[in-house]
């Protein structure tokens, strides 16, 4: 591949797609969906599918049986431990390492650097991403050239994490410092420091100009927004907007076991959203074949994009390779916070022409995005700006989105849950309450007046990069969404507090994600019959604590035809599941779910077909349910058990009844969430309390309520932590400076507004069962549904996360003075 | 050194550094259901029973815990049995990850004991040392006012639980996810 060729970023648009003819698009994205007949079912006709049985993993995690990465340790009696040596400068070059001590320190049993054999020198992306990458390969696994406080340069194994520790603390390393860039718009000039040279990067991402320390410029447009600006009938309105650096803050770190098997195969068991793409780029980077890499997911505990990446796995092989010991990488907290991943605070501009009657003629984002030291995810991030929040005003009939996506000496970014959309949801939601207040317009209406529904093309989401291509809309629930949430919140009857200087408020906020990256997934599943008529399902889907397991097994029982209690799930392990793209983009439900129910499909085509041969009846007038095959003519029925035994044990002949499935797709359907805020600012201090949120939620058909409601529940905190907490920063030298939970504005049980979650069923008839997306819509929409309810309650706006009594109570004195 | 403990039920003894907190010996010694989250005694994914009272096993000085009662999570109850703090947990989906979750239960456990009918905010504040970045915490603070229902204000018995390495799950596929009540015969 051509270094100076940006790549195709494998189906998520980069550049401007012109706009393709409408009869073609009538028959590329029609409305009416061929779905399989069971695809619709009525409530009441549903076994298990939207029903709440037990998650399959909660009785072993309640008990302690379930084992995370950590916990499988003792499992290994030669277990060696990693530390890593990191930068203490924000940009420069180590010139002399010295190892000698480290090296003759009892108990340690290798001390690698950037030169070590096992140490790969080819240059990679962290990103867990499809092949090739969209991301660029800029970093490597230990690095003399450093680009931020906490970049990797060596590594220890040792018999215990103390002697490990004081090995890291033994090696002496001299630095060249260089003049280092913190702030992305002073980075976005020419006379910055840079952190690349042309030649330091392959696998460009387009749009790179390295010269300014850009690794990537996008566009999209849909009409031409300048005409729009230029009428006489229109209000132009300009806001901006700051989004924070929030941490993934996952409870269990990054964690790695990595060892070589009796096969002399390397396995490791790791902490991972994305299995397969793991072993695919261990296996380029190390120059060792993808079968003989075996990438094995235990328990997670959580990822949110944070582990949609190959974070730390290098490190630990590189350290098995060259000690012939299982070793082990447990990331510590503080590294959590200082060497892992965040989300890219950016900088948002928005603007729009708007009539005096409330019709939007054009809307425009402008995004200026800090991927830190590398560009892991920072293209498809940024693309999400716009490629998630602008499609959701399908009306509006010229749009505009533009990024630029820079580097800063601070620790890189990745992949975080709403994956740019966060930052593209607040600013386009905090300006269209800032638009309506002006023009004296209800907020809802002009909402409303240009959200999506069914019926629609979206031709937005496919121009503006990030994850989105063209598409229909088949399942849109807004209307129900806006309806129950303002019934909930109690929208149209607040009473304001007795004493004069307390003012409540309600802000409004509207979502529209993606299920799956469009065009760029896959999933698959197999499933096999036991002789007693229960089933072991193999799928590469990834569950990370989502409850994808119990989807998968609650949608092959619908399709199967038998209680969720006979199906064992067997899940990501490259060496024993079927491919799978990984955890991200909201895919798992949708995608591996389609898999699992092909493959559920297929069992059942085959258990039909023995059921016919023992009840001597035609396969078509054969249904299945609780575990039974039945004739719906002569009222026969037959065991699922009993064709078990048969199928296998069978005098005349045999079959081991396996049913297959491999599913991708074009469409990415959107989940739609309304959300509402209701807060009490005090106007003395700009104290506020947030009194509820609640977010009505149109994920299609949820498969697991309760495992929907706490999707909501718990991604709407994560959005309450993006308005009101600092996330993590960094002081002046480059250090961050939140080293511990304490630091961390992580809110506690008893700090947490109380959640209203709804869930507002639609069909979508190209999901399983009818059901798409919930993690990510409901991360993006309290910064701005706060922000507007703060607006509405005493009438100042801020635009700059996060919300501080002190911001408001600023703002209130300077509209006071 | 050797520590010693009346661990969920049963007298033992183990050795340990002098640098080793009372976690590091839990988890040295089989009992991973504590959960290493930062070390600073800031996270309560480490929360155990010490003498009765929720305590985060990271910053408890293994030397300190000698001779005290403790109480794990693998001394509640088991995948077929469990205790009723467990049963609300996993009766009220509350739980996604898991990994917070032992601790967020003996911390419940001891709210319990000591507050048997606690009211709503009560419940927030006695959660509070205790970290959960997936649920937002209101179906852990479900499942806990009912499990104060099912308690009924009676007294919390420990059953004396099995360490992880006597349990079927740990092998060399320990890795996927193996259910123990598979079968179907526990649910």
């Amino acid at each position: 591949m051509s270094e100076d060729e940006p790549v195709s970023d494998g189906g998520t648009a980069s550049e401007p797609v012109p706009k393709t003819e409408t009869v073609e698009t009538e028959e590329e994205h029609p409305l009416e969906w061929d779905e399989p007949d069971n695809n619709d079912l009525a409530p009441e006709e549903r076994s298990s599918v939207s029903k709440r049985p037990e998650k399959q993993d909660d009785r072993k995690l309640v008990t302690g049986d379930a084992t995370f990465t950590a916990d499988q340790a003792r499992r290994f009696p030669q277990l060696v431990h990693a530390k890593v040596l990191r930068s203490e400068i924000p940009n420069g070059r180590v010139v002399d390492i010295d190892t000698t001590d480290a090296e003759a320190m009892d108990g340690v049993h290798a001390v690698l650097t950037p030169d070590s054999p096992t140490v790969p020198d080819g240059k990679y992306t962290s990103a867990g991403q499809s092949y090739p990458e969209p991301s660029p390969w800029d970093m490597q696994v230990l690095t003399d050239r450093v680009r931020y406080v906490g970049d990797p340069i060596a590594a220890v194994a040792a018999e215990d994490t103390e002697t490990a520790a004081a090995a890291v603390e033994a090696i002496d390393v001299d630095y060249e410092e260089y003049d280092y860039v913190l702030d992305p718009e002073v980075a976005f000039s020419e006379d910055a420091p840079q952190l690349f040279g042309d030649d330091d990067v392959e696998n460009k991402i387009v749009g790179h100009d390295y010269s300014r320390n850009r690794m990537s410029h996008i566009e999209g447009r849909l009409g031409d927004v300048e005409e729009a600006y230029d009428r006489e009938d229109v209000h132009v309105h300009e806001t901006s907007w700051e989004t924070i650096r929030q941490s993934h803050a996952n409870v269990e770190p990054h964690t790695t076991i990595a060892y070589t098997d009796e096969d002399d195969r390397q396995v490791l068991i790791t902490s991972t959203q994305v299995p397969n793409h793991t072993r695919r780029q261990l296996a380029h980077l190390f120059d060792i074949p993808i079968r003989d890499i075996r990438v094995k997911k235990p328990r997670v505990g959580g990822g949110f994009g944070g582990k949609q990446a190959m974070v730390v796995e290098p490190i630990p092989l590189a350290l098995t390779l060259a000690t012939d010991r299982p070793v082990m990488y447990e990331a510590t907290r503080e590294e959590e916070f200082y060497a892992m991943r965040s989300r890219h605070p950016m900088q948002v501009r928005a603007r729009s022409a708007v009539t005096e009657d409330g019709t939007i003629e054009a809307l425009e984002l402008y995004a200026l995005s800090n991927t830190g030291a590398y560009g892991s995810h920072g293209m498809t991030v940024a693309g999400n700006v716009g490629a998630k929040p602008l499609p959701l005003y399908s009306k509006v009939p010229r749009i505009h989105f533009e990024a630029d996506i820079v580097h800063t000496n601070v620790p890189q970014t990745g992949a975080m849950r709403g994956y740019g959309a966060p930052q593209g949801t607040l600013a386009l939601e905090g300006h269209l309450d800032e638009v309506a207040r002006d023009l004296d317009l209800d907020p809802i209406e002009i909402r409303q007046d240009h959200y999506m529904e069914i019926g629609d093309l979206d031709e937005i989401a496919g121009m503006m990069g990030g994850e989105g291509a063209e598409r229909r809309i088949r399942s849109c629930g807004l209307d129900e969404c806006v309806k129950r949430g303002k019934e909930a919140i109690g929208w149209d009857d607040i009473d304001q507090p007795e004493a004069d200087h307390l003012h409540r408020g309600i802000g409004v906020a509207l979502s529209a994600q993606g299920t799956g990256v469009a065009g760029d997934e896959l999933g698959a599943a197999q499933i096999m019959m036991n002789e007693d008529g229960s089933f072991h399902l193999q799928v590469g889907g990834v569950d990370i604590g989502t409850g994808a397991d119990t989807a998968f097994v609650q949608i092959a029982a619908e399709e199967l035809g038998c209680d969720e209690r006979a199906i064992i799930p067997k899940t990501s392990d490259t060496d024993n599941t079927p491919f799978d793209y990984g955890a991200y983009a909201s895919s798992t439900t949708y995608i591996s779910g389609r898999a699992v129910k092909k493959a559920a499909s297929d069992a059942r085509d085959r258990i039909l077909e023995w059921a016919s041969r023992m009840l001597e009846e035609p396969v078509d007038a054969l249904e299945t349910e609780s575990g039974e095959v039945y004739s719906t003519v002569s009222g026969d029925s037959v065991t699922f058990e009993e064709i078990g035994y048969e199928s296998v044990y069978g005098d005349e002949t045999r079959e081991h009844i396996l049913g297959k499935g491999s599913f991708s797709t074009e469409e990415s359907p959107p989940p739609f969430a309304a959300q509402f805020a209701d807060v009490t600012v005090d106007e003395r201090t700009g104290e506020f309390e947030v009194n509820k949120l609640v977010v009505a939620v149109d994920c299609g058909v949820a498969i697991n309520p309760g495992m929907a409601e706490g999707q909501i529940e718990g991604a709407n905190h994560m959005g309450y932590e993006m308005a009101v907490t600092e996330g993590i920063t960094v002081d002046e030298d480059g250090h961050v400076e939140v080293e511990s939970y304490d630091d961390y504005g992580f809110r506690t049980a008893s700090e947490s507004p109380p959640i209203e979650s709804i869930l507002v069923e639609t069909h979508e008839p190209t999901g399983p069962f009818g059901a798409k997306s919930v993690a990510e819509v409901p991360t993006n929409t309290v910064p701005p549904a706060l922000s507007n309810a703060i607006r509405e309650a005493v009438g100042v706006r801020i635009t700059e996360m996060p919300i501080t009594a002190e911001k408001i109570r600023t703002k209130l004195d300077d509209t006071t003075t | 050194m050797n520590i010693e403990l009346e661990l969920n039920g049963q007298s033992r003894t183990f050795e340990a550094k002098k640098t080793d907190s009372l976690l590091d010996v839990l988890r040295q010694n089989g009992y991973t259901g504590a959960k290493r989250g930062c070390d600073t005694g800031a996270c309560g994914f480490c929360t155990v029973l010490v003498d009765g009272e929720a305590r985060n096993s990271c910053v408890v000085p293994a030397s300190k815990a000698s001779g005290a009662e403790v109480t794990t999570i693998e001394g509640l109850g088991t995948q077929r049995d469990l205790h009723p703090v467990q049963r609300a947990f996993v009766d009220s989906t509350a739980l996604q990850c898991g990994f917070c979750i032992p601790g967020m239960i003996l911390r419940s456990v001891a709210l319990l004991e000591e507050n048997p009918d606690p009211s709503k905010a009560e419940v927030r504040k006695g959660l509070s040392d205790n970290l959960c970045r997936c649920t937002g915490y209101k179906k852990i603070v479900e499942a806990v006012l009912d499990a104060s229902d099912r308690i009924d204000g009676a007294g919390v018995a420990a059953d004396g639980g099995t360490r992880v390495e006597n349990r079927t799950t740990v092998g060399e596929d320990a890795g996927g996810t193996t259910s123990d009540c598979a079968g179907g015969d526990c649910r």
